[in-house]
């Protein structure tokens, strides 16, 4: 017999509200670092409400969608192999929804000068 | 590692560097690093179909099922979605904790660094497509143990092979309200927490005995009484198979004087009677079918072959004519594999002929003719519009 995979957290108002940022390319940490605790960069909005993310030595302009389809976040429950092709095996808890995303359509504007201004 | 964050001095200064004006911005940044668990692949992103979100925020479960060695399907309490994984050229970071700009502007504490983590990342996420239920397994289990009435020694013996409501919620694709409604279909009971579906001569034997009270009580078919059943049955067979019996092939109503009626299925009753007739040979020679297949239903009852679609199929091409029992629940589930084996049974098939076979396969507001276009051929055959298989068959 097999156990239903997924379960939802429980009670209506439970679930936390969470934002996905869409960017170009692939996330990499500078040599020789860990991913986890490393900086993406700062994320800031204009008056307008155009965010404005500044990764590494490149500003990049985005806007805000409000998603047709909205996201369920699963979040998988005591480590296991990753999802095969037949479905998701394992037991997964619905952490939080993702109505909104932060769109990085455009291309980076690098940053010209390298020196960061010391403070 | 930076965790305990970037200051408000440092964010200006790179502000400074990528001359961008401050004026033009809102007081808040979000500083964004990866999170302890971000690069584990640990998360990942579902995307829901209308009325899903809402449940969820409802509170209400959703539930993944399957073995592994079938497709996973997702379940929401009434309906049933295929999932597959969809790519993206794009990364997709998701980020507890972070702020939209109307947010930010509803906010009493306007000026600060906001430290949010990245609890995780991809390049894909499932997809969900709305789906039949996978329902034909649910009689095959319950097919592994009919109930053969309450005399049998092997009912008292173990109970391996037999389901519970909850039993079928973890082996069935399909969701809990599709699963309840199919049991209805197919005529399950529950005996003792286990869904079990009357073998068949079980089953004709309790219609039986009540449609020879029927007869010699000489009551109308419209209105059956309950409570004369259960006292003239009840030496006979269990008073809740006579109920489950009067329930399968009636409609229940209570009249003015709270006394519980049933108004008898003829259809379904005619219908189950060929069924019993047709199983004991291969084919039958049509007319003579008929002939002993009216005679064997209830007085007052009128057989019409249409009554037997999805059971029978009836051959106007043989001399004599013929009818054999093909049970549309005994034909595979998968659309392709369905046609094929529709196709190997008979080469041509009329639109009349076909769609009993056919119609529960039906997704949510298609056709028949819109099946029959996609996965058959039409041609002309003396006349009448016909349909063949698309492909050779072997």
């Amino acid at each position: 017999l097999c156990d239903p995979l997924l379960s939802c957290s429980g009670g209506a108002g439970a679930l936390a509200r969470w934002v996905l940022v869409e960017l170009q390319g692939e996330v990499e940490p500078r040599q020789g670092r860990e991913l986890a605790g490393s900086l993406l960069g700062d994320l800031h909005y204009t008056c307008e409400g155009v965010p404005v993310l500044i990764v590494g030595h490149h500003i990049l302009y985005g806007k805000v969608v409000q998603l047709e389809k909205p996201f369920a976040v699963l979040v998988k429950q005591g480590g296991a192999p990753q999802p095969s092709p037949g479905g998701p095996h394992g037991h997964y808890t619905v952490t939080a929804l993702i109505k909104t995303k932060l769109l990085f359509k455009t291309r980076p504007k690098p940053i010209i000068t390298h020196v960061p201004k010391k403070v | 590692a930076a965790m305990s964050g970037r200051s408000r001095a440092e964010v200006q200064a790179t502000l400074q560097t990528a001359k961008l004006d401050p004026a033009e911005l809102l007081p808040a940044v979000h500083c964004l690093s990866f999170g302890p668990q971000a690069g584990a692949g640990e998360c990942c992103l579902l995307q829901l179909e209308p009325g899903l979100c809402a449940e969820l925020e409802a509170g209400r479960s959703l539930v993944i099922r399957g073995e592994k060695d079938e497709q996973a399907v997702l379940c929401s309490k009434d309906k049933t979605y295929e999932m597959k994984i969809a790519d993206t050229s794009n990364m997709l970071l998701f980020i507890p904790g972070c702020k939209t700009p109307e947010e930010l502007n509803t906010d009493p504490t306007p000026c600060n660094v906001i430290h949010s983590q990245i609890a995780g990342f991809s390049n894909n996420y499932w997809e969900l497509r709305r789906c039949r239920p996978k329902l034909k397994k649910l009689r095959k289990l319950l097919m592994e143990d009919p109930y053969e009435g309450p005399d049998r020694h092997k009912d008292q013996t173990t109970t391996f092979s037999r389901y519970t409501t909850e039993d079928l919620l973890s082996l069935i694709q399909a969701s809990e309200d599709e699963i309840l409604h199919q049991l209805q279909v197919i005529d399950a009971c529950k005996i003792e927490e286990y869904w079990r579906i009357l073998q068949f001569d079980y089953e004709m034997k309790l219609l039986n005995h009540v449609t020879q009270l029927i007869d010699s009580e000489s009551w109308s078919l419209s209105k059956v009484p309950l409570r004369t059943c259960l006292e003239e049955l009840g030496s006979l067979e269990p008073r809740e198979m006579i109920e489950h019996i009067l329930l399968s092939y009636g409609r229940k109503y209570v009249d003015d004087g709270g006394e519980v009626y049933f108004e008898m299925h003829e259809d379904k009753i005619c219908r189950a009677i060929a069924q019993m007739l047709l199983q004991n040979a291969v084919k039958f020679n049509l007319s003579e079918f008929q002939e002993v297949w009216q005679q064997s239903v209830p007085e007052g009852m009128t057989t019409r072959l249409d009554q037997l679609k999805g059971l029978a199929l009836v051959d106007r091409s043989s001399r004599p004519e013929t009818i054999f029992l093909l049970k549309v629940e005994d034909l595979p589930e998968d659309t392709q594999e369905r046609f094929n084996s529709l196709f190997g049974i008979r080469e041509k098939w009329t639109e009349v002929d076909i769609t009993p076979y056919i119609q529960d396969l039906c997704a949510e507001k298609q056709t028949v003719g819109a099946l029959l276009t996609k996965y058959a051929r039409c041609s002309m055959l003396n006349g009448v519009k016909v349909y063949n298989s698309r492909r050779p068959i072997s």
